[in-house]
């Protein structure tokens, strides 16, 4: 790669270590006040949802789940890109992983930090929440294994978890990295204690990719896992346009189609704000839109699926409600779905655009809103019309259900600019295996 | 004088204070704080956790209701009808079980208020006696209907007491007035009738709702002609000509739009057609008086079918005496008149209209009496007036006459239970006991009496109305010791007088204690023989209703709130969430106008529009209600109090509009949003509701049921013991909603309020859906209980993430609501949507007293669980321990939960599956038997029986 053969380890290094023993700009501050404003802004509304109860949001009978679950799958969808970039890529040795695999690890992290929230507060009860999970106790009282509401409580603490262990083993070198560079102090005390005694021995190579290699494989079947079993919510029930066997394949494939969309947001943004530009190439980003696009294909393929589903079961249910999905009361927000989804991420057809910053940002903020109204789309209307009539019912959000859904962006995007500042946002250690070796000969 | 303390306390006096004392203290503390202290000494005759029942009689207007009062620890908290009440099959009005709350009301007045300050008895009476002491002119009292032979006798004693003497009206203004003065003219008195539904095969009803809520007797004895055996009945048929759509059209065979102002032509018409084809007309009804009702013409006239009509001239012939036309109270008396002809042609008079133990009729004043009487007031005719039950200050029909009738009278005292509109016009405001605190006695017919005795001692330092004015009576008469000082010795008194039969071998004490206990008393009376016709005031009242104009605008037809009737319920909070049978909507009221004329006018439901008639006018949002006839407006009244904590600014107030037959409609432009509890009227081409006619009926049997068992991946569940199961027969329901009403009594179930019920967050467990099919100009109505289903394979079950909801072993879904944590999945995937989740904490909202209400055996649910029926497992386990403690096995008819107990129509029956010889099990395998959405494969427990309807003909279709 020619970007590439500029860069030396020690400038790879510098570049990208000496962010976090900088000073801020004004921009990131800006950035981090509103931000953390709209995380604040999301706590105190939690806390109100907590003091008040789960009328405080627009939930009704039919629909008891709204903005809640919708935002969970979203978030979820969301954590799936840096895995699959991390393991799977790293198992089909896709080299062009290496440049974005941290930041699009951390952001699973973080996405998955916002996805588990939701389920958590949206409980009636949410401080016996620990009933979900199967802890012995003298009453002799299990969680109840056949519901998928449980399968999704191991699976998405099992992601997380091992999410979390991959991005950490992954940073290990790169912080020790920075350690070397710290002045002595806090500082260097905390990056000692985090880079666990790594000294760059030969044996501790051996180790780590061994582990790394394990990981990645273990992920790998948690990438399709994870959606699969937040599928199994949906296709396990009853309800007329959430049973059907589709769903695991459908969702897995949504979620690393917003996944990607975020990735490439925020990649584009921290390549140039941070002068990454040469470290993360158009060819990166180009490789992004180019899954953006295939999955895309995938979504329309899996809307055209689930409307041949809807007409060839001759289920009155299933077929009333994918009508809703276009032509009820939340019509538009079927329509917008399929608008974002699959009809705009066709411009990535042509290389040019695939390539243009602007165009990419577009595309990717149109597959998030897409995504967001897909999984209203799925939850909010299979749920307003089901099989009686007589409990047809609309739902509308309330002030506090929008501020929730801006304080999860609002988390978000703080954990995002802590980690841009304070931990190397490149895999240095990974880009470095890569680089042109000094030694060799053209 | 009054004395407060009655010495004279009688054991159940004694104990009902005991309790209600005991259970008061206990109910003002949170049980988490306060130390639950066992009985040191038990008082006797109470076991704590064991409920009494006492017998107690509930009036409305001019009906009395048998009532039984369960009591728990001193509190009444629960009524149903009592067995020994005759007609009325141990059921009673849904007003009537939620009027248990009312005793609870926290709007109650606690003591006497004088001159707008809050007193006591000694300054009230220092201040009502002197001036009435003084009074040269007559006293003013004014009341509800009395019903009551000992009340009629007080008011006599007030009378003789008073010096200036005493002018007596009784107005219940949501009675009418029509049907009172039609008897008048037509038999001479104003005897009611009864109504045999039970014996009638077909029925006409003008504009009447015969099936509504209140109309226990009417809807059991519909019932028992509803549920036939097989195809071939026998089963009544029911054609309704109505403006506005009710229950009763809701339930009929065949059901035309028709306007009120022709309903008296209808029926002249009927008679004339009838005549026609050689039925004889009463003696001094002249033919010619009918020769201008002509059935075609009418037909052509209201947009009916001409077939139709003459099809129920030959029914009615056919019938005979089985027949029953009826004509409802918003109708004028011409109406009245001519079902009373046809009655009589048909040979109906004393058969299904049954006069013959009618009571002594009571006049009621009608509206212009009234009005009378406020301007005699206003003209300071009257020394005082005393306002005792009716709410004349809300319901009076003119604000300004109201206002100039106070002004004119030097002393207003007001006895009631509450601080209401009469109240706050009057110096003396002085608070009664709720009828389950007091002592009575009722007439319903001249064969039978019914005691009212009090259920629990006096929550507050009330009286009994009868009392006070008792006490009136005391302080005026010169013989002061010739009343007792209690209305109960006044009632006993005269009992003994004139009710126990002379020369009887059972002292009077035993036979006023067989009397309470059974809270009826069958006496021996001599028939009254038939009533004859008046054929002069049948001829005047065809000639009054050929002479009516048709009226400019919209018709206006009146009726009285299914929940909050005349408004006197307005407070109570289950009766305003308990939704109107036919449009559905919850807290308040809104003009119900045909489809055609909403496109005309381009209004939607909840657009606000201005009703003026007379100078008065009223702003009310309208509801575009299927089935409407076209240029007929329909209303409830009893909205729009201007007092209540809950009662305030529900709804408008049509009173000013009262007495109106046409009014005229402006659109505002303004939009109200409306708490409808369903949103969605149609079916949408799904089996849900089943209605089959009778030769369809008999069409299914013949090809038989299309046996499709389902495939199944599991072994079927097994119960060992018992199944519980329910089945609901659609053809005997008739959409009352005692049902629901008495499930929010027997379980807790709280009361949301209208902002929640508009985000669809209602808490019933029990509720009526109702559908329209069909066009809406003449739909078919289907209505149907539904509760949870009990589900074998319940979907709710497994995905519980944490087992909150299981299957027990006799096929109850349980609901555990400790273990709950809220998810809401159960809810999701209940097909039904009978699953309720508690949004916000609803227990805390209650207002002490209403908390004693609640059912000590059922968990008051706090916020973030689900909710849903339970069988009424508590009633189960109860009998389960009875039955134990009698050393014998659980039978059929031990357990009932309360929905099946309050159906006045018997749609409910409940009990064991696996007992082959129980009603349920039959009733399973019956072959109007289905499951709703049995296509899941979940099994529901809960059999519904497909409605049947009995059309004339197999072309007319119902409603066509």
């Amino acid at each position: 790669m020619a970007p590439e053969a500029t860069l030396s380890p020690a400038s790879l290094d510098e570049r990208v270590l000496s962010a976090a023993e900088r000073k801020p700009p004004a921009a990131w501050w800006l950035a981090l006040a509103a931000a953390a404003s709209c995380m604040s802004l999301g706590f105190a509304l939690m806390a109100y949802t907590l003091y008040m109860g789960i009328g405080a949001w627009g939930n009704n009978r039919p629909v008891v789940w709204a903005f809640d679950i919708i935002n969970f799958v979203f978030w979820i969808g969301i954590g799936h890109a840096g895995t699959l970039i991390s393991a799977i890529l790293l198992l089909f040795r896709a080299r062009w992983r290496n440049a974005i695999s941290r930041t699009a690890e951390a952001m699973t992290l973080f996405a998955v930090v916002c996805a588990g929230l939701f389920p958590l507060i949206h409980l009636g009860r949410p401080w016996i929440n620990f009933w979900l999970f199967p802890y012995p106790n003298q009453r002799g009282l299990w969680p109840n294994f056949r519901s998928p509401l449980i399968w999704d409580v191991f699976a998405v603490s099992t992601y997380f978890s091992v999410s979390l262990l991959f991005w950490y083993l992954g940073l290990v070198p790169d912080i020790a990295s920075m350690r070397e560079r710290a002045r002595p102090g806090l500082r260097k005390l905390v990056l000692t204690v985090l880079s666990l005694g790594w000294r760059g021995e030969a044996s501790h190579w051996r180790h780590y990719e061994k582990a790394y290699l394990l990981l990645a494989g273990l992920a790998t079947g948690l990438v399709l896992s994870v959606h699969s079993v937040v599928s199994f919510d949906f296709a396990v029930s009853l309800v007329p346009g959430w049973h059907m066997t589709i769903f695991p394949p459908y969702f897995v494939a949504g979620a690393i189609f917003s996944g990607f969309a975020m990735v490439v947001l925020v990649l584009s943004v921290v390549r140039r704000t941070m002068r990454l530009e040469d470290i993360i190439t158009p060819h990166h980003l180009e490789m992004m839109n180019k899954v953006i696009l295939a999955t895309s294909c995938l979504m329309a393929y899996s809307y055209l699926v689930e409307g041949f589903t809807a007409w060839y079961s001759m289920n009155p249910y299933l077929h009333h409600i994918f009508k809703q999905y276009l032509w009820g009361t939340y019509g538009w927000t079927g329509w917008t779905a399929i608008f974002c989804n699959c009809l705009i991420p066709q411009l990535f057809w042509s290389s040019r655009l695939r390539r243009s910053a602007p165009v990419m940002l577009f595309v990717a903020v149109a597959v998030l809103i897409g995504m967001w109204f897909e999984r209203f789309v799925i939850i909010v209307i299979s749920l307003h019309q089901d099989f009686l009539p007589s409990s047809w019912h609309l739902y509308e959000p309330t002030l506090v259900d929008y501020g929730i859904l801006l304080g999860s962006f609002g988390l978000f995007f703080t954990l995002v600019l802590l980690f841009a500042r304070l931990l190397p946002v490149i895999a240095t250690t990974e880009m470095k295996a890569h680089l042109p070796r000094e030694d060799a000969h053209a | 004088m009054i004395e407060d303390a009655d010495i004279r306390l009688s054991r159940r006096r004694f104990l009902g204070l005991m309790g209600a004392t005991a259970a008061f203290a206990a109910g003002c503390s949170r049980p988490d704080r306060g130390a639950i202290v066992p009985f040191n000494k038990r008082p006797e005759g109470v076991t704590p956790g064991l409920a009494d029942f006492y017998a107690s009689t509930f009036q409305e207007g001019l009906t009395a209701y048998g009532v039984l009062v369960r009591i728990r620890e001193g509190r009444p908290l629960h009524l149903q009808g009592n067995d020994e009440h005759p007609g009325f099959r141990g059921k009673t009005s849904p007003r009537a079980i939620a009027d248990v709350l009312r005793l609870y009301d926290p709007d109650r007045l606690r003591r006497p208020i004088v001159d707008g300050r809050p007193s006591d008895w000694a300054r009230a009476e220092a201040r009502i006696l002197p001036a009435l002491k003084a009074a040269r002119k007559p006293v003013l009292l004014l009341s509800g209907a009395l019903l009551s032979p000992t009340r009629r006798a007080l008011v006599e004693d007030l009378r003789k007491a008073l010096p200036g003497g005493l002018v007596h009206a009784a107005w219940e203004p949501a009675c009418g007035e029509s049907e009172a003065q039609a008897s008048r003219a037509c038999f001479g008195d104003e005897r009611r009738s009864r109504l045999r539904l039970d014996r009638a095969e077909v029925v006409v009803s003008l504009e009447t709702d015969l099936l509504a809520g209140e109309r226990t007797e009417e809807i059991a004895g519909f019932a028992s002609k509803r549920a036939p055996a097989g195809p071939e009945g026998p089963m009544n048929r029911l054609y309704a000509f109505e403006g506005a759509m009710s229950l009763t059209g809701a339930n009929s065979d065949h059901r035309t739009p028709w306007k009120p102002s022709r309903a008296a032509a209808l029926a002249f018409a009927l008679a004339r057609a009838l005549h026609r084809k050689g039925v004889p007309l009463p003696s001094g009804v002249d033919a010619a008086a009918l020769a201008p009702f002509d059935l075609d013409a009418l037909a052509r006239e209201q947009g009916a079918s001409a077939s139709l009509l003459h099809g129920l001239v030959d029914d009615l012939k056919r019938a005979g005496r089985a027949a029953l036309v009826a004509a409802g109270p918003a109708l004028p008396p011409q109406a009245h008149a001519a079902c009373h002809l046809l009655n009589a042609m048909l040979g109906a008079e004393g058969r299904t209209v049954d006069a013959a133990f009618a009571p002594p009729g009571e006049a009621l004043a009608g509206l212009q009496d009234l009005r009378g009487l406020l301007r005699s007031a206003a003209a300071g005719k009257f020394a005082a007036a005393v306002f005792w039950q009716a709410n004349f200050g809300y319901a009076s029909a003119d604000p300004e006459l109201w206002k100039s009738a106070a002004a004119g009278l030097p002393l207003k005292v007001r006895i009631g239970l509450h601080a209401d509109e009469t109240a706050q016009a009057c110096e003396a405001a002085l608070p009664e006991h709720h009828w389950l605190e007091a002592w009575g006695d009722f007439e319903p017919a001249s064969d039978l009496l019914c005691l009212q005795q009090p259920a629990v001692g006096p929550l507050y330092d009330t009286r009994q109305g009868e009392e006070i004015l008792l006490g009136f009576a005391r302080a005026l008469s010169k013989d002061a010791h010739a009343l007792p000082a209690d209305y109960r010795e006044y009632l006993q008194r005269r009992w003994r007088r004139e009710v126990y039969p002379a020369g009887s071998l059972v002292p009077f004490e035993s036979f006023w204690q067989a009397s309470l206990h059974d809270g009826v008393l069958r006496r021996r009376a001599a028939p009254r023989p038939p009533r004859r016709l008046d054929g002069r005031a049948v001829n005047a009242a065809a000639a009054a209703a050929l002479a009516v104009p048709p009226p400019p605008g919209f018709e206006l037809l009146l009726s009285p709130g299914a929940g909050v009737y005349d408004g006197r319920y307005a407070n109570n909070g289950w009766l305003q969430e308990l939704p109107d049978p036919v449009t559905k909507l919850t807290w308040g009221n809104a003009a119900a106008l045909s489809p055609s004329d909403a496109q005309r006018l381009r209004l939607q439901d909840g657009d606000v529009v201005r009703l003026e008639a007379g100078g008065r006018s009223a702003e009310i949002p309208v509801v575009v209600q299927p089935g409407q006839a076209p240029g007929v407006l329909s209303a409830a009244l009893g909205y729009g109090r201007r007092s209540g904590s809950v009662a305030s600014g529900v709804g408008v107030d049509l009173y000013p509009l009262l007495g109106a037959a046409s009014v005229s409609l402006t659109p505002t432009g303004a939009r109200e949003a409306l708490p409808f509890a369903q949103r969605h009227h149609s079916l949408e081409g799904r089996d849900a509701a089943r209605s089959l006619s009778l030769s369809e009926y008999a069409e299914s049997r013949r090809k038989g049921r299309p046996e499709r068992p389902l495939a199944r991946l599991y072994p079927p569940q097994r119960f060992p013991a018992r199944k519980w199961a329910m089945a609901v027969d659609l053809s005997a329901c008739v959409g009352c909603g005692a049902c629901v009403v008495a499930c929010q009594s027997e379980n807790n179930v709280p009361v949301v309020g209208p902002e929640r019920v508009l985000k669809g967050r209602e808490m019933h467990w029990m509720r009526i859906d109702r559908y329209y099919a069909g066009p809406p100009e003449r739909p078919r109505v289907l209505l149907q209980p539904m509760l949870c289903q009990h589900c074998d394979d319940a979907p709710c079950e497994s995905v519980c993430p944490v087992n909150a909801t299981n299957h027990d072993s006799e096929g109850l879904n349980q609901m555990a609501y400790n273990r709950c944590v809220g998810t809401r999945y159960c809810s999701n995937n209940c097909p039904y949507k009978v699953r309720r989740f508690n949004f916000f904490e609803y227990a805390a909202q209650t207002r002490e007293p209403a908390g004693l209400a609640f059912n000590p055996e059922v968990t008051v649910r706090p916020r973030g669980v689900m909710e849903k029926c339970t069988f009424c497992v508590q009633r189960i386990q109860e009998a389960k321990a009875a039955a134990r403690a009698a050393g014998r096995p659980l039978r059929e008819g031990d357990v009932e939960p309360a929905c099946a107990a309050a159906c006045p129509a018997g749609a409910i029956v409940f009990g064991d599956l696996r007992d082959p010889s129980s009603r349920v099990s039959k009733l399973a395998l019956s072959d109007r038997g289905y499951r709703v959405l049995e296509e899941l494969g979940i099994r529901p427990s809960v059999t519904y029986l497909a409605d049947l309807t009995n059309p004339a003909g197999p072309e007319e279709r119902r409603g066509a």
